[in-house]
């Protein structure tokens, strides 16, 4: 027995909807990779080149030309830069992702959120080869070893998308009333780039305005990934506390904006 | 499925994309910032539709037909009132939302199960019944993007009619294929009436909707004006001048 009626959908209703329709979300996952890679032979590897060409022309700049001092600062970089690249394009997805399937949104009674969740996702499995690719890289070219911090790095993936969701919701919410959005995202985006520890580490940082710093999630978990992947240390238990209930303070706030006006996306889009 | 004193009010936002500029400008000048039009589309329907009945909504353009449909389907939320509904309801608004040109036949009619609300197993069963109704067994490994409209329909209407919901709704879907398909269509739809599922369409092909409905309830600027046996209500609607 299903009722309708006036005011949003309760939560946990919300929740168990989403849950029943699982295999959409298994379904969009599985067609954004495919529609991306069929037909081009380099496949992956098209996905690899842009980020790595960028950390290369980082390295060359910052090492000999802004000269950061940080010992072996290619794998300092690569323990970042990846993470900040998908966190740019898990959020600009967001822009564009419900007006793309707008026909659905206005003709198919779904949690429009698994439209989130699949792009996160999708991209989530680019990463998850990524991030072995460079955690194999740094332990036969940096660690000559196998540093026992790496462990972490499931929970650091786990802070990362929680996080990248938590910002996308809002964002994708707000492009179905406001264009505006889709403007405004690359500028703020670049301004992210250089508020958060990418090419540099965030002891760099005056002590002074460190704490006001780290307000940005994305500083403590890109320096999570500098300590865990790069030093092959374990961070400290303070970082990894405040990070963690950032990120699910984000996501909470995220997700109680986009739940707000859900509703009508149907009627907008 | 009952819908007791349903209202859907549409409200259409004049600034809705306007530019920040434009905002800012407004702001100092203090004119409002939106200009917020309402439309009533449904005005205090009650409808009462029993298991396995087999109803037909007529009525002009933006008489409020399709907004019943997606009211009942979940797409819209009523403004006022109250819907309910007991069983799966499988709404086919727009054929093949959800599919993508780029994948092939077959992927496509995962995704689109899956759009409407089928678990992987459901698929998994159903998936040989919907290909041999489509009659696509030929064409499965082909993208999308070179089949034609008609196939492309086709496609999508065999994975909505396969799927066994309780309720069926279906807003003018039912002029796809050609005359062979068409008439397997809608024995198709006979026999999930004859079998106890509730039928909800709209169409405007009055000939189709005579020999698939029992009743018929007529709409007019979102309000009933007359619900009653198929015949005697089709007979009202032709006899309406326009």
């Amino acid at each position: 027995m299903v009722s309708l009626a006036p005011g949003r959908i309760e939560r946990r209703a919300r929740f168990r909807l989403v849950w029943r329709y699982r295999e959409l979300f298994r379904g969009l996952v599985i067609r954004n990779l495919k529609v991306k890679y069929q037909r081009s032979m380099l496949g992956f590897v098209w996905t690899l080149v842009n980020p790595l060409l960028t950390v290369t022309i980082l390295v060359v700049v910052f090492s000999h030309v802004v000269r950061i001092q940080v010992p072996h600062y290619w794998a300092f970089l690569l323990s970042g830069y990846f993470v900040w690249n998908f966190m740019l394009q898990t959020l600009n997805t967001g822009t564009w992702i419900f007006a793309e399937h707008s026909r659905l949104t206005r003709s198919v009674a779904f949690p429009s959120e698994i439209l989130v969740f699949s792009a996160a996702g999708s991209r989530l499995i680019e990463f998850a080869a990524e991030i072995s690719l460079i955690l194999a890289a740094l332990i036969l070219l940096h660690h000559h070893g196998v540093p026992s911090s790496y462990v972490l790095v499931p929970v650091l993936i786990v802070l990362q998308i929680v996080l990248a969701i938590g910002l996308a919701l809002p964002i994708a919410t707000l492009s179905v009333f406001y264009h505006d959005v889709y403007h405004a995202l690359p500028i703020a985006l670049a301004s992210l780039f250089y508020l958060s520890p990418v090419f540099y580490p965030a002891s760099m940082v005056p002590e002074s305005v460190r704490t006001l710093y780290f307000l940005n999630p994305v500083a403590g978990l890109l320096t999570l990934y500098q300590e865990v992947v790069y030093a092959g240390q374990w961070p400290s238990a303070t970082l990894l506390a405040v990070t963690a209930t950032q990120a699910a303070a984000v996501y909470a706030f995220g997700y109680a904006i986009f739940h707000r006006y859900a509703a009508v996306f149907a009627e907008v889009v | 499925m009952e819908l007791r004193g349903v209202s859907k009010r549409f409200y259409f936002y004049e600034h809705r994309t306007s530019s920040l500029r434009e905002w800012f400008i407004r702001r100092v000048l203090r004119r409002p910032i939106h200009v917020r039009h309402a439309a009533f589309s449904l005005r205090n329907l009650d409808l009462r539709v029993e298991r396995g009945e087999a109803l037909a909504l007529l009525g002009h353009n933006g008489s409020g037909k399709s907004t019943v449909l997606r009211l009942v389907a979940g797409i819209y939320q009523p403004s006022a009132g109250t819907i309910t509904s007991s069983g799966r309801i499988t709404a086919v608004i727009e054929l093949g939302a959800g599919f993508h040109p780029e994948l092939t036949g077959a992927e496509n009619i995962r995704l689109y199960g899956a759009v409407l609300g089928l678990s992987r197993r459901e698929l998994l069963e159903r998936y040989d019944e919907i290909v041999e109704f489509a009659e696509m067994q030929d064409f499965l490994d082909t993208p999308l993007k070179y089949y034609s409209s008609g196939m492309e329909a086709r496609l999508a209407f065999s994975v909505a009619v396969c799927l066994q919901p309780a309720i069926l709704l279906l807003d003018e879907v039912l002029a796809v294929g050609d005359q062979e398909f068409r008439a397997r269509c809608l024995e198709r739809l006979r026999t999930f009436h004859a079998r106890g599922g509730t039928l909800m369409l709209v169409s405007h092909e009055l000939d189709q909707i005579r020999e698939l409905c029992t009743r018929g309830v007529w709409l007019r600027e979102g309000e009933v004006v007359m619900d009653g046996a198929i015949d005697t209500v089709l007979a009202a609607y032709r006899a309406e001048p326009r």
